[in-house]
């Protein structure tokens, strides 16, 4: 009973504390503060490579956004590294929506992705995902939309490619032990039975792993035509190398994770094929081409698929953001997600594309063969 | 055919444990210094070497800016990191915690300097070529072996031959005779660092030959090493290297009888057997309660 007042002074002096920092959406906006863009992408460790490219697509969208006066507020990228590991992520993401209060996170990886989404999904923040191809992130939640083609998309283009165009028949593949090697193993046993192709052996290995030649002695056992590899970063890059040096010498393919710098530069990765939303840089379309023409001036570097997606789910912030600035509506996860509702088609990086009900952005599809030296080349699309 | 095939391979592996273990294993031994940085050694020497083979440098040269940026680690850590702290309460934590935080930080200058993602030395030396029907073997598989066997046979005859070899063993079993003797603790200490980082050198070569590099590297080489180490037996140097050989085979040999995913697993279910059955390890002294 005596604890009682003590109790009641701790929490008038509690909250009293807290007052400065409570303040409303609208208050914020009316201050002019920046918009809060959270990114949660790997940026040390393995995967690196990955959130460095990420990151570049993303401060260039920002960069036009600013440029061209689209919002009466700035933005403010907020990174947080996740390396592409759950935790990290779960800890990067409970710091975006409660610290920095961002309204729009860019995400990244499967297994994050879906460590992530439930936070997001409680405090209606808009998670927009570039990178990931986990079949099971379409429809993870409402708040969550994909920028890109995810696995089931991916693969049975390239698995019907493959069986049309390289007379393949029997194919292996090399898998990490996580949501995409299990979603990638799932959509090959579906797709290529019907295509009239088998798949003759799937080949799991741990994250960690460095050393590919023991596994490239029992991939060359099953005698394949071609070999899939789904897994990502510097680890993909050691699986062509150790398949390569050690007698496999079959066609190597994968998803749009092949598109990094490190594998395009791999001697061993020339003639591999990945497949890719449909991007042509030097299409017609204004907003493709100053995209690329900017980027290459900027970080003076050829513009990938994973630079286009990023650009794309940072840029689509500023046109949802600006719908609701001219309506003079508050810009919050509920707001921006009605407005995409209302919208769903936008004018993008690569051309139009239309959100479905799940919040996946609908593209087209290429297969692309890696050709040396970081040149690739559109063999189908 | 498959067997020999995936022992072959666990050779090459084995080797490149068997250096990096060995180098750990001698400074823990000599120095009791739960070195944790052994791996950024690792990663440092392979990238000296990297840059050096992109700059055209002769292969030779290589090897010697690859040794000397791993040497020059070893030995900073133990003058300015290692010592000051033993100086005042020397507590494993603050040791292990300062090594993994040097670890960080160099791995990430390495990423800022070398850029992201993996970097390999482009070279036919890791190409395997069809010896037999199924049978793939690299130049780089006799390199390694050959490197390891002669490595250690050296390191073998300074240890037991020379002053300063006998004083290191010496030290690893009673610092204050040293002393007694009038020799320098902290010179012997600075020289197993200086050695054993240097065993680490031609290891990452070969690894930025085989299964390239990257800037996180070095954790996983000290899994291996920490398992080995255990395995060979604490403070012993043969013990370490017979296990990291070990352990790279029965990683490798693991495929045939398990999936590809419980290669790396076999490792540490060694390790866990011997921690049961045999604690002191290959060539440890069971110690008296």
């Amino acid at each position: 009973m005596n604890d009682a007042p003590t109790i009641r002074r701790r929490g008038l002096v509690a909250a009293g504390l807290s007052l400065p920092f409570i303040r409303s959406a609208a208050a914020q906006q009316a201050s002019g503060e920046p918009y809060v863009m959270g990114t949660l992408f790997p940026m040390s460790g393995p995967n690196a490579e990955y959130g460095e490219a990420f990151t570049r697509g993303a401060q260039l969208a920002l960069s036009h956004i600013a440029a061209d006066n689209m919002l009466r507020r700035p933005i403010r990228l907020q990174a947080e590294d996740s390396q592409a590991l759950p935790q990290p992520s779960v800890v990067g993401m409970n710091k975006l929506v409660n610290v920095d209060r961002a309204v729009w996170v860019l995400v990244s990886w499967t297994a994050s992705s879906k460590a992530v989404a439930p936070i997001g999904d409680r405090a209606k923040v808009i998670m927009v995902n570039g990178g990931a191809v986990g079949p099971d992130l379409s429809g993870l939640s409402p708040y969550f939309w994909n920028v890109i083609a995810l696995a089931h998309l991916e693969v049975p283009v390239l698995v019907d490619y493959l069986t049309r165009h390289r007379n393949v028949k029997r194919m292996a593949l090399v898998y990490v032990d996580d949501p995409l090697g299990d979603a990638i193993l799932g959509q090959l046993r579906t797709e290529l039975p019907k295509a009239g192709g088998q798949l003759v052996g799937s080949f799991s290995v741990p994250r960690a792993a460095q050393q590919f030649g023991p596994v490239a002695a029992r991939v060359r056992q099953t005698r394949p035509d071609a070999v899939y590899i789904a897994s990502f970063g510097a680890q993909q890059s050691q699986i062509i190398k150790g398949l390569r040096d050690n007698g496999v010498t079959q066609i190597l393919c994968s998803y749009s994770a092949f598109s990094i710098d490190s594998v395009r530069q791999l001697p061993e990765a020339v003639g591999a094929l990945y497949t890719t939303q449909k991007l042509d840089f030097e299409s017609g379309d204004p907003i493709t081409r100053r995209f690329a023409a900017d980027f290459r001036a900027r970080y003076n570097q050829t513009p990938v698929a994973y630079h286009a997606n990023y650009y794309n789910a940072a840029y689509l912030f500023g046109l949802l953001a600006r719908q609701l600035e001219q309506a003079n509506e508050e810009v919050n996860g509920e707001s921006l997600r009605q407005a995409m509702l209302r919208t769903r088609t936008f004018d993008l990086v690569g051309g139009r594309g239309t959100f479905d009900d799940q919040g996946n952005l609908m593209t087209q599809m290429q297969v692309n063969e890696i050709k040396g030296a970081g040149r690739t080349e559109i063999v189908q699309g | 055919m498959l067997f020999l095939q995936l022992l072959i391979n666990g050779l090459q592996t084995g080797a490149i444990y068997a250096l990096t273990a060995a180098g750990f294993a001698l400074i823990f031994g000599a120095t009791r210094i739960f070195h944790f940085a052994h791996g950024t050694a690792f990663t440092l020497a392979g990238y000296a070497f990297l840059f050096a083979w992109r700059a055209d440098w002769p292969g030779w040269a290589g090897v010697l800016v690859a040794v000397a940026a791993a040497t020059l680690f070893g030995m900073a850590m133990e003058r300015f990191v290692y010592r000051p702290i033993q100086r005042h309460e020397g507590s494993f934590f603050t040791v292990f915690v300062a090594a993994f935080g040097v670890g960080i930080v160099v791995q990430n200058l390495i990423g800022l300097l070398a850029g992201r993602g993996l970097a390999t030395v482009d070279t036919s030396l890791s190409f395997g070529t069809e010896v037999l029907p199924e049978i793939f073997v690299a130049p780089i598989l006799w390199i390694a072996i050959g490197t390891a066997a002669v490595l250690f046979a050296a390191l073998t005859v300074f240890l037991t031959r020379s002053h300063a070899g006998v004083a290191l063993r010496a030290l690893a079993q009673n610092p204050d005779l040293i002393r007694t003797y009038g020799l320098s603790a902290n010179g012997l200490s600075v020289l197993a660092f200086a050695i054993g980082s240097a065993l680490a050198a031609p290891a990452a070569i070969i690894t930025a030959m085989t299964s390239g590099l990257n800037e996180a590297i070095g954790h996983q080489v000290m899994l291996i090493s920490i398992a080995a180490t255990i395995v060979g037996g604490i403070g012993s140097l043969r013990g370490a290297a017979l296990a990291g050989l070990m352990l790279g085979v029965a990683e490798s040999l693991a495929l045939q009888f398990v999936d590809t995913q419980w290669a790396e697993a076999v490792s540490f279910l060694v390790l866990f057997a011997f921690i049961l059955f045999r604690p002191s390890g290959i060539f440890g002294v069971a110690a008296a309660r």
